[in-house]
This record gives C-alpha cells, sequence and structure tokens, in this order.
C-alpha cells in the first residue's frame, strides 16, 4: 500500500495551483456578483489540460485518469469552487460520450469539450427528482428514425454554456426504459430555460433544459434504447460523484487554510487565538476531516483507475466530503467570529459554497442507501 | 535560431523564506524541509526561448549548475516545454561565487556547444547577485544586454532587444550570438501543459561531474571563489519604527530621505 | 599581500546625458572615509563625451584624482568598450577598492570588469566597513532582505562593489583641490558590441495595484476627494499606485479595485505609504508584508504604526504638499 503521490501527480498539482492561483482571483467577484462563468478562461484551461483531463488523446484529450483529475478538481476547488462544480459536468459529458458513444459521436462531440470550444452538459434531472431517476418524466417518442423529446430538465450546471446536451429521457416503460440523448443546441424545439440562481457556487451556471416536440435524430442517441438508466448511474457514480466529492475536498482545503491562518494572526488577550486549546480543538478537528476525505477522494478515484468497481467508494466519498466541508466550514465561521459572518472574509463563502454541494450530483441519502445494501450484502443469509 | 541556453537555477520558496534557520556553528542557512522552485525570473527567460523557438525554429536546452536535488525544477522546464536539459552537479561546485558558478556555466555552455543565444533570469531571488550574465558572457568572450523587457528576432537573425533603465528604455541591435538576461516585464511565462508534464518524463537530462567538465580546482567552489562570507545574520523581520520628528521641513526632508532609500525614487 | 600595493579607493562615475548619478557622489563621501582610515586616495573614473567639467565636481564631492575617458564612442554607455578602459586602468594604476553604484548601468559593468579582472565583486551594499587587516567588508541583503551576509575578498585585488543608492552620503566641499588626467582612448571597432539603436526618456505610468512597486494607501482620515488628489499626486511622483481601505471607496474617492485588504487586494510593495490610516486587522492583512512602510497619522496611538518603519505623527496636510515638491526637484535634478 502505498500513500504516497507520484512525481507526475505532485508536478500536476503544481502546475493546476499555479494556473488557478494566477487565473482565477481576478474573476471571483464578477462570479459572486452575476453569478456568470467567466467563460474567457475555458481556452486557456483547455490549453492546460484542465478540460479534456480523462478524455483519451486521440479525442484532444490529456488522458490521465481520475486521480489525475481529482487533483485538479480539488486544486481548482481551493481557489474557487464553481469551478470545479462546472467542469465535473463538463466531464460527465466527456466520460458518457467515451464510455457509451459510437466512433462517430466521439470523433463529433469529444475534441470541442477537449478544446474549451464548448461546456459539457449531462441532463439527468427532472422537476420530478433527481433522486428518483426511474421517475423520470421527459419523454422521447420514437416516430419512424426520430425521437420527439417532451419535457423539463432542471438544476442542470452549465446549460447555458454549452453547444451540446446529453439528456436522459424516457423512451419506455420502467427502469429498462430510459434512454439518453444528445442534442445539439438550436435544435428546433429544443431551449434554454430560466437562469437559477444558487446561494453558493454562484459562478457555476445553473439553468432548465426546456423540449417542447423536440425532434432527435436516431444516430443521436447514446448507447442503446433503453440503457439510458445505465449510462446515467454509471456516470454520476463515477464522474459525477468522484468530480462533487473533488469540489468538497477543495473547499475543505480552503477553509482548513483560512482556520489556520486566521487563528494565527488574530488576537486576543495579548496572543493569537490559536494559542487557545478550544480554538486548537476546532482546527485540529477540521485538520483531521481534510485528511479523512482527501483519502476516500483519492483511494475511490484509485479504484477507478485500476478498473474496479467502485460504487459504493465514490458514494461515501462524495456524502462524506460534502457534509464534512459544511462542518468545517461552520467551525471556521465560529473561529473567525463576527468576522465570519462578514463578506469580507472568505469563509462565508466557503460555507455556502459548501452547503451547495450537499444536495448537488446526488443526496447523501441516495448515496447511504447503495452503501447500506453494500456493507448488509456479506452478511446476509 | 538553431539553439538557445537558458540558464535555470532552484531557489528555496519564496513563500516558506520565514521558515529559514541558521546553523550557528557553521553560519550557514538550513535550507531543509523548503521546497524548491525554479527562479521565477529563468521562467521568463524560458519563455522568452520557447516563443523565439516557435517563431524561428531551433531547440531550447536548459542549463543548470546545481546539487541533484534540481532534477525536479528542471523537469519543470522541460514540462513547459524545453527540449531537454544539462545539470552540472558535482561536490566540488559547492561554494561556488558568482565567479566560479560563471566559469562552470560557461564549460557547460561550451559542452553543449553550437548555440545562438544564452538566456538568463536578470538575478536570482536568493542570492541576487544578478552578476551571472555580465559574467558568464566574459568567460565566453560574447558581448551581453542586462534588463531586457523587449525581445524580438528578425528573420535575418539580428535582434532587437529593448533594455530597462532608470527612467527609460534603451534599444539595442545584436548579432548572434550573445548572453541576454531579462526582468519580469518581458513576457508572461506559459502555464505548464499536463501534455507536458507527460512529455517531460521522456526528455533527456543529461549530468555532468567535474570530471566531464575539466574545469581547473582553482577556478571552482571555494578555491575558485574571490569573494568570501565573513559573517551571516538572520535579519529577524520586526519593523524599524522611527519617528520622524522636528519641524514640517525636517520631516519632509528626512521622508524624502527614506523614500530614496527604499531604490523607488529612480534618478 | 604586497605592502606596496595600492590603497587607493576608486569610484566610477556614472554618467548619463551629462548628469552625474546621485549614487556616484554618495560613493565619493564613503570613498573618502575609507582612504582616510588607511591614509590613501580617491580616485573617480569619468567616462562620456565632453563631460570633463563634471570632474571638478567629482573633485568636490571628494576625489583626489580624475580619470576621464573622454570620447565620442563613449558618450553613450556601452558595457564592452567601458569594460576596456576600466580594465586597463585597473591594470595599470592597481587600486584596492572599486565601487560602483547599483545601477542597471553599474550591475551590468561591475561584473563584467570583475571577470575580466578575475577578482571579487559583491552586489546591492548596503554597508562598508574596514577590517582590523584592512580589508573591505562589504554587507549585502540576501533572501528578500531576511538575511544579512558580509562579505570579503581577501586575497584578490581591487575589491569591488556595487552600492545601493542612498546608503552612503555625500560630502560635499565648497572647493576642492584635485589632479584631472585625460586619457587617451584606443577602441577598435570590433569590440563595440550591440549596436544602441535609440533611448527613450520615459515615465512609468499607472501600474495596476497588486504590481506596483509603490502604493500610496488612504484612509477615513484623508477626508474629502479633494484631499484625495494629494494622494494620487504623490503615487503618480513615484510611478506608483493608489490603493485604499474601505471607507474612501465607501465615500467615493477610492474605486473598488483599490481596496486593499481582506475583502480587497493583497499587496507586498516595496514602498507603502499609509495616510490617515488606523490600521485595523482586515486592511493590515493586505498590506503587512510590503517591504518598507511609512505611515503618517494624526493619532499617535494609531495601530499602523505598529507595523511601520517610520512614523509620522502629522496632518498629511503640511506634509504631502512639501513632500511632492521635494521629490519633484530629487528626480528632476537627474
Amino acid at each position: 500500500m502505498e500513500f504516497a503521490f507520484t512525481e507526475r501527480e505532485e508536478m500536476l498539482r503544481k502546475a493546476v495551483r499555479d494556473f488557478a492561483e494566477g487565473e482565477i482571483p481576478p474573476k471571483m467577484e464578477a462570479m459572486e456578483e452575476n453569478g456568470e462563468f467567466p467563460v474567457e478562461l475555458l481556452k486557456p484551461m483547455a490549453q492546460v489540460g484542465i478540460t479534456g483531463i480523462i478524455t483519451p488523446p486521440e479525442f484532444g484529450g490529456v488522458g490521465m485518469g481520475y486521480v489525475a483529475r481529482t487533483i485538479v478538481l480539488e486544486e481548482l476547488g481551493r481557489v474557487c469552487a464553481a469551478f470545479p462544480m462546472a467542469l465535473q459536468v463538463h466531464h460527465m459529458a466527456c466520460a458518457a460520450l467515451n464510455d457509451f458513444g459510437t466512433d462517430e459521436q466521439k470523433k463529433k462531440y469529444l475534441p470541442p469539450l477537449a478544446a474549451g470550444d464548448t461546456m459539457g452538459v449531462v441532463a439527468v434531472t427532472d422537476p420530478s427528482g433527481g433522486s428518483d431517476l426511474v421517475g423520470t418524466k421527459t419523454s422521447a417518442e420514437l416516430k419512424g428514425d426520430t425521437y420527439i423529446l417532451n419535457g423539463r430538465k432542471c438544476f442542470i450546471t452549465n446549460s447555458h454554456l454549452s453547444d451540446f446536451w446529453i439528456v436522459v429521457a424516457r423512451t419506455g416503460e420502467g427502469a429498462k426504459g430510459l434512454s439518453a440523448f444528445i442534442i445539439d443546441k438550436g435544435t428546433p424545439g429544443a431551449k434554454l430555460g430560466r437562469k437559477e440562481h444558487k446561494f453558493g457556487l454562484r459562478g457555476a451556471n445553473t439553468g432548465e433544459l426546456v423540449f417542447d416536440n423536440c425532434e432527435i435524430p436516431k444516430e443521436n442517441l447514446i448507447g442503446q434504447e433503453g440503457q439510458g438508466l445505465t449510462v446515467a448511474l454509471k456516470t454520476i457514480s463515477e464522474t459525477g460523484r468522484t468530480g462533487m466529492a473533488a469540489t468538497a475536498l477543495g473547499i475543505l482545503q480552503a477553509v482548513y487554510e483560512e482556520a489556520a491562518k486566521f487563528a494565527n494572526e488574530r488576537s486576543l488577550y495579548g496572543k493569537p487565538i490559536g494559542t487557545l486549546q478550544a480554538i486548537q480543538f476546532h482546527v485540529a478537528d477540521i485538520y483531521t476531516q481534510l485528511d479523512i476525505c482527501r483519502l476516500l477522494n483519492y483511494r475511490a478515484n484509485w479504484m477507478k483507475d485500476q478498473n474496479m468497481r467502485c460504487d459504493t467508494e465514490t458514494g461515501m466519498a462524495k456524502y462524506y466530503t460534502c457534509n464534512a466541508a459544511v462542518d468545517a466550514a461552520k467551525k471556521a465561521i465560529e473561529i473567525h467570529g463576527s468576522y465570519g459572518i462578514m463578506k469580507e472574509y472568505a469563509i462565508q463563502r466557503l460555507f455556502r459554497d459548501a452547503m451547495v454541494t450537499v444536495p448537488a450530483g446526488g443526496t447523501a441519502e441516495v448515496a447511504k442507501v447503495g452503501i447500506g445494501r453494500a456493507a448488509l450484502a456479506p452478511f446476509k443469509k | 535560431m538553431d539553439r538557445i541556453i537558458v540558464c535555470v537555477k532552484p531557489v528555496p520558496d519564496p513563500k516558506h523564506w520565514d521558515k529559514v534557520g541558521m546553523d550557528p556553528e557553521t553560519k550557514t542557512l538550513k535550507r531543509e524541509g523548503i521546497p524548491s522552485v525554479m527562479n521565477p525570473l529563468d521562467k521568463h527567460a524560458l519563455e522568452a526561448a520557447l516563443a523565439l523557438r516557435e517563431a524561428h525554429g531551433g531547440e531550447v536546452v536548459l542549463l543548470s549548475m546545481a546539487p541533484p536535488f534540481a532534477k525536479t525544477t528542471i523537469r519543470e522546464g522541460l514540462a513547459m516545454g524545453a527540449d531537454r536539459a544539462v545539470l552540472l552537479s558535482d561536490r566540488v561546485f559547492a561554494g561556488s561565487d558568482s565567479l566560479a558558478t560563471a566559469e562552470i556555466l560557461a564549460a557547460g555552455c561550451r559542452r553543449i556547444g553550437d548555440f545562438d543565444l544564452i538566456l538568463c533570469g536578470n538575478l536570482s531571488i536568493d542570492g541576487s547577485t544578478a552578476q551571472i550574465c555580465s559574467q558568464l558572457a566574459e568567460m565566453l568572450g560574447l558581448p551581453n544586454v542586462m534588463h531586457v523587457i523587449g525581445l524580438e528576432q528578425s528573420d535575418g537573425g539580428k535582434l532587437t532587444i529593448t533594455q530597462k533603465i532608470e527612467n527609460g528604455y534603451v534599444k539595442l541591435a545584436s548579432g548572434l550570438p550573445v548572453v541576454l538576461s531579462v526582468r519580469k516585464e518581458l513576457n508572461k511565462p506559459r502555464y505548464i501543459p499536463f501534455t507536458g508534464i507527460l512529455a517531460a518524463e521522456s526528455k533527456e537530462i543529461t549530468i555532468l561531474s567535474n570530471e566531464d567538465l575539466c574545469v581547473g580546482p582553482e577556478c571552482i567552489g571555494l578555491a575558485g571563489s574571490p569573494t568570501k562570507m565573513a559573517g551571516l545574520e538572520l535579519r529577524k523581520f520586526e519593523r524599524k519604527k522611527e519617528k520622524l520628528e522636528g519641524t514640517v521641513d525636517d520631516i519632509v526632508k528626512a521622508l524624502v530621505e527614506r523614500i530614496y532609500q527604499c531604490g523607488v525614487i529612480e534618478c | 599581500m604586497d605592502e606596496k600595493r595600492s590603497r587607493d579607493v576608486w569610484v566610477f562615475a556614472e554618467q548619463r546625458n551629462g548628469e552625474l548619478h546621485d549614487v556616484s557622489l554618495e560613493l565619493l563621501g564613503k570613498a573618502r572615509e575609507l582612504a582616510d582610515a588607511t591614509g590613501s586616495n580617491v580616485a573617480a573614473v569619468l567616462m562620456g563625451c565632453n563631460i570633463l567639467d563634471l570632474a571638478q565636481v567629482l573633485v568636490n564631492y571628494g576625489a583626489d584624482t580624475v580619470f576621464v575617458a573622454d570620447h565620442p564612442k563613449l558618450e553613450q554607455y556601452r558595457l564592452l568598450p567601458y569594460t576596456h578602459v576600466i580594465e586597463s586602468l585597473i591594470r595599470e594604476h592597481n587600486p584596492d577598492i572599486v565601487l560602483m553604484g547599483a545601477t542597471a548601468m553599474g550591475v551590468e559593468l561591475a561584473p563584467r570588469v570583475a571577470a575580466r579582472i578575475r577578482t571579487g565583486l559583491s552586489a546591492h551594499c548596503i554597508d562598508l566597513r574596514l577590517d582590523e587587516n584592512g580589508n573591505l567588508l562589504q554587507v549585502v541583503p540576501g533572501w528578500g532582505g531576511g538575511v544579512v551576509a558580509t562579505i570579503a575578498c581577501p586575497d584578490h585585488r581591487p575589491q569591488m562593489s556595487t552600492v545601493m543608492p542612498g546608503a552612503m552620503r555625500a560630502l560635499p566641499e565648497e572647493k576642492r583641490k584635485g589632479r584631472i588626467e585625460k586619457l587617451s582612448v584606443d577602441l577598435p571597432e570590433s569590440h563595440m558590441g550591440p549596436e544602441i539603436l535609440g533611448v527613450e526618456q520615459m515615465v512609468a505610468g499607472e501600474q495596476p495595484l497588486e504590481k506596483a512597486d509603490v502604493v500610496v494607501a488612504g484612509g477615513w482620515g484623508v477626508g474629502s476627494k479633494e484631499n484625495w488628489s494629494l494622494l494620487e499626486e504623490l503615487a503618480r511622483m513615484l510611478g506608483g499606485a493608489v490603493g485604499a481601505t474601505r471607507p474612501p471607496v465607501d465615500e467615493g474617492w477610492a474605486r473598488e479595485g483599490q481596496m486593499i485588504g481582506q475583502s480587497g487586494k493583497t499587496i507586498r510593495p516595496t514602498l507603502y505609504i499609509g495616510v490617515g490610516i488606523s490600521g485595523v486587522m482586515h486592511h493590515v492583512v493586505g498590506m503587512d508584508q510590503s517591504k518598507h512602510i511609512i505611515n503618517i497619522n494624526t493619532n499617535p496611538a494609531a495601530d499602523s504604526f505598529e507595523l511601520s518603519d517610520v512614523i509620522v505623527v502629522e496632518d498629511f496636510m503640511k506634509i504631502l504638499p512639501p513632500l511632492i515638491e521635494e521629490i519633484k526637484v530629487r528626480i528632476g535634478k537627474q
């Protein structure tokens, strides 16, 4: 068992950190104000390799695997979590195409994603509920060689920034009745709905997609008809949860740094408050949670890189890291005292960002259903 | 342009300088535990070399005189885009001042051979002597220009150089080869691309000792260094809190002196 | 060490466009002090074209001898011809110490000369003194100022240093007597180096706050937008940027992007001048890594004084106008 990162991974971390610290801070104020993602950074991110990190080189990507991707998302999240939020969904589109797309589909859609020409979107959640995937109401009725789509998707990240969307819709009955489609923007009947206003991860664009008798050719199916649930679950479980967990991990790292810096800087009773045991205990808790989450994250992604089944591990990483980030941020706000509730200080944004990661990309409850099942299985009679 | 040599140096990461300690016995700085980064100005020099290569072709070779741990920093330079690297590493180089370092780097440059241009940073943030450019050029018998903030190459090969001086600029024309040291205003160094990290793993780092370079022992290390360390003090970073007293006139005069001593009035 | 070696102290007198750089005059003051301690002479090396009248100035500031290389080819500073002339002089006269200002010119020229002569050079010195053996101890900062090293050059001559402008004090006398020696200059074209295409004078424009070397920051104490313009003028004079705490931004004297602190920018300029700033933590964390900190405030108990290198307890309205004038004179002189 080796717990150290390789030289390649250390270089990668440093490279992303330099990029994140150099390019992102000037954009953050506007992102908080407007809720808009700075698309002008897409090309620089593509040049460095962020947008194509899991895409194979023959499609313009870097093909570096999931541990590498986690490093990238964590480092971006340490500076501004809206970035990994947006990018991890982008990567979900890359993963869905890579795992289930035809050669034509891969050749057409993977390169622009890697090149930062557009952002990727995977639209699974209906207003009927993301946690109840099988209950999806968006329908796709086959008429000859064309599917007619009707319905609405909400809480969709990058909805307004993409040239095409991967959408899950109902083509038949039950769990085997879902199918996944690629829909190009501008297809008649496919519309951008409203933009949604989150109280955290403000710069990650989130919005609705609306389908009104939208005609999609059969060639735009990803995978087989009826394979939609598999496409959705594999993509969410392997790429979505790990992405959200890495986002929360970055936030947690930032929370720790803010807490430790403040504890050493702020003086009360003539000494830095970091000399008080109560504060030390708060910081110790944050530090321990950070380490736990880091191990959970990297282990799950390592398993994915080894092509091992890892949906339990990704589920644990996701629900645990997102909640740990919220708890740590709350503690950190208390360490800051009243400074912690002032907008001048970063910690309030970290708290809000962390809270948004909790339901986004899969609730803890749904994760625990899977984890519980896996935990009970070995002892079933 | 056929070959550009870029001199790079690992320096202790300035973000961790407050952790630097001093060995009271040997009066040397204890750098353990402080990670190294590429000297920031060297990145600007490397960026300039890569840009010239993109415009006019050629090969970019990194050259460094440092202990073996420098390989990490050199790999970063290779990841940024340099083609290969030469690391001059030998215990006998230890203790070299800028003159001895220039001798060794000159031997390295001669060993690489056939170069058209040598680029380096104006100074390194730890030693800050800013002496290597002129001394290296002198050893190689080449002209040199420091404080470069603009650099272009015409198709004919001539370089147009903009040099920053106090309150202005000098524009110079130079043939090749020449040794230049650059300021940060020259360019914005590119971020390391991930493909570069992968490519760097198979790029060549040649390590040469003095057995390969054969620089005379009287020219290297402590023996080859006319300047010697006579004392070293860690400056406890405390604010001086000097209160200026007297009439308004006195205070203003003293203020101007203090401002001038900060080196910000360019005259 | 050869007892008959000269103990003379030399100063390279830097001039551009017929104007001597202040640092050369300061170095003559120090050279005078060093030479007087060993009973030796001070010489200045002056190069250029039609600069003979500067020689007496150098004598007034302490030179016993001024070597003048006056030649059209030396009118503009060029590294190789200047190195050649200085090298010849050094080899002929064997001075003990050669000092230059740590200016753009000195930083480029001194190492070339030192390498040619194969002697030791220390850079950006902030102090010079003699040890008990008469060797020159050269004090240099390193590691961003966190370390101070003392350098010596015991076995090689001349001992060379480039010295920070402002580190030494000029000691002018009304009329000193000195010897002015005109040199014959012989420079083959092949030793000239890169060709000068042109020289441009330019005052640095306003820099972005995070990159500025100098920041003049104002707080609530500045009082009004009219008063604020004094800070802008001072910043302009120093080629720097203007920063602010939150109250001036709220009042509209400064822009949001000029705010320094927890929710604004973090800056690390070489010089920070605070005007009317109390020094609350959320401003301080944005600027306490500045290299030099000057604060001007009427409140003698201001927190900002706790982290200042220079403290001025005075109304900035009385200080800034004459300060701006003095700086104008200082810059205009060059």
